[in-house]
């Protein structure tokens, strides 16, 4: 079953043509990242997939709702919907820092979906608890380190029970070691069989951890394959420079 | 030589006195809290204007704030309170409000707009100082915009505010003399009126220091504001 699908997601900022035909579907349960040099377009992809930048042309669908369609006015209740069917976790985790840990997860949803505090408060414990966060409910972003606070975002993110999530180099804004608690979290998500895209520089993570894996440059998707594969036999010429630099 | 007046003042005058100042404390005071209670929501108003995506709005709202920053307030006020005779032939004793004279409304309107534009400029500064991943992160989690800006945005605002708005909020408290140029009677007026009836400068230190303690306790309120949102950093 497709989960997500964007089809042509051509997208410039200026004269600059960052994206240049995109299409890119994702099976439920799948785990995609996507690698590539700098400026070849990954973060504006993603954003574009979770609508906070709007594409040039082509289609978004999210389990089916469309979420943009060629610049075609999408109804208010399709756009919600959409919006609703994925989670974004970002590179610096954008907590909000005058919420505790506690509001950060429920607020959304208490405010959003009307959903009574006691049950989300509940849902909320159970998952900080897998983060490995219990009791950390009352601190406050500033009090955790950055590995902590991306665990939060991440839980914050499943709050709405998304049927997707995206992730924008979750781990480059930190330490190695506390990379190492991300990359946890995100192979015991992939686990439970939650759908990821996850764009990363790190290569060794995203062969361990995804089933696809995706390789741009300049705004085109050059190579894409199993994981396994694509890091350690690329076929194209790009990916195999792109990837020797990186083993170097 | 300067004490020659302060001698002057006997223990009989000296109560009368304070009870008169004190009185006129109460106007400075009401001219205070009522130009923060319109002038603090108005200056988010033109803020928000200010940052309009009409160019025609944005316009409008930077030329008022250029000109009431720009001008003098006491002369911003002297237009107010003339400005319904000469423009619209309106005679000044029609528009007194629940029997109050009209120039007590025209401070009120001066000094809400004056400072309504300097309060906007500190809004404004608040709000871009926010990160765009806030709004991001708030958007994805599918709050609508003025919940955004409700819950998320302006709490953040008001906590890095806080110092610039208490600067404004002290000099509110001393500008409330300019109300004298209206004769209004206020602390500043009646020290005045005072001073040349009994030919004394008494009046002015003992309102120099109603003003002092006025001031020493809106600095007080403003620090214990800044010490309850200080829970968190950022
Ligand atoms: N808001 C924007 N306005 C103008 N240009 C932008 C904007 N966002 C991105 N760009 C440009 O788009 C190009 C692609 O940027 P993007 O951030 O998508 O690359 P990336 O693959 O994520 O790179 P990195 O690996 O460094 O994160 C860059 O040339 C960048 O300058
Ligand atoms: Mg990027």
């Amino acid at each position: 079953m497709k989960l997500f699908t964007a089809s042509n997601i051509k997208k410039s900022f200026g004269k600059n043509c960052v994206l240049r035909d995109i299409s890119l579907e994702i099976e439920k349960g799948e785990v995609v990242s996507i690698i590539g040099p700098s400026g070849s377009g990954k973060t504006t992809f993603l954003r574009c997939a979770a609508m906070l930048e709007t594409p040039d042309s082509g289609v978004l669908e999210y389990d089916g709702v469309t979420g943009f369609d060629n610049g075609y006015k999408i109804d208010k209740k399709s756009f919600i919907e959409a919006r609703s069917k994925f989670g974004m976790v970002f590179q610096n985790f954008n907590l909000f820092p005058h919420f505790s840990v506690m509001r950060n997860l429920t607020d959304a949803p208490a405010c959003v979906r009307k959903i009574p505090a006691k049950e989300l408060e509940l849902q909320a414990k159970g998952l900080l608890e897998k983060m490995g966060l219990g009791g950390r409910e009352n601190a406050y972003p500033c009090e955790l380190s950055g590995g902590q606070q991306q665990r939060v975002a991440i839980a914050r993110a499943l709050m709405n029970q998304p049927e997707i999530l995206f992730f924008d180099e979750p781990t480059s804004a930190l330490d190695p070691e506390l990379t190492l608690e991300i990359l946890k979290v995100i192979r015991a998500l992939a686990a439970e069989n939650m759908t990821m895209v996850i764009v990363t520089h790190e290569l060794e993570f995203a062969k361990e951890v995804s089933d696809r894996i995706i390789f741009m440059a300049d705004g085109v998707i050059v190579e894409e394959g199993r994981a396994d594969e694509l890091i350690d036999d690329p076929k194209n010429e790009r990916t195999r420079a792109f990837i020797s630099g990186f083993k170097k | 030589m300067c004490f020659l007046p302060l001698a002057a003042v006997n223990a009989d005058k000296f109560l009368p006195m304070v009870k008169q100042l004190l009185s006129g404390l109460g106007v400075s005071a009401v001219i205070f809290f009522l130009t923060l209670l319109f002038a603090l929501p108005l200056g988010l108003l033109i803020a928000s204007g200010r940052r309009s995506k009409w160019a025609a709005v944005r316009w409008f709202f930077q030329l008022f704030i250029s000109v009431m920053r720009g001008t003098p307030l006491m002369l911003q006020l002297f237009i107010w309170y003339f400005c319904p005779f000469y423009l619209f032939d309106i005679p000044l004793s029609d528009l007194a409000f629940c029997g109050i004279e009209y120039r007590y409304s025209a401070v009120i309107i001066g000094f809400s707009l004056n400072y309504a534009a300097y309060f906007s400029e500190i809004y404004r500064a608040g709000i871009e100082a926010i990160p765009r991943g806030q709004y991001e992160a708030a958007f994805v989690l599918g709050y609508s915009k003025s919940q955004t800006f409700f819950r998320i945005i302006l709490p953040q605002v008001i906590k890095r505010i806080i110092p610039p708005v208490t600067n404004e909020v002290i000099t509110l408290v001393k500008d409330t003399s300019l109300a004298f140029s209206l004769s209004v009677l206020e602390m500043f007026t009646v020290a005045r009126q005072i001073a040349s009836a009994e030919t004394t400068m008494m009046p002015f230190i003992i309102a120099g220091v109603f003003y002092y303690i006025f001031n020493f306790l809106v600095a007080g309120f403003m620090a214990f504001i800044e010490k309850r949102l200080a829970y968190y950093k950022g």
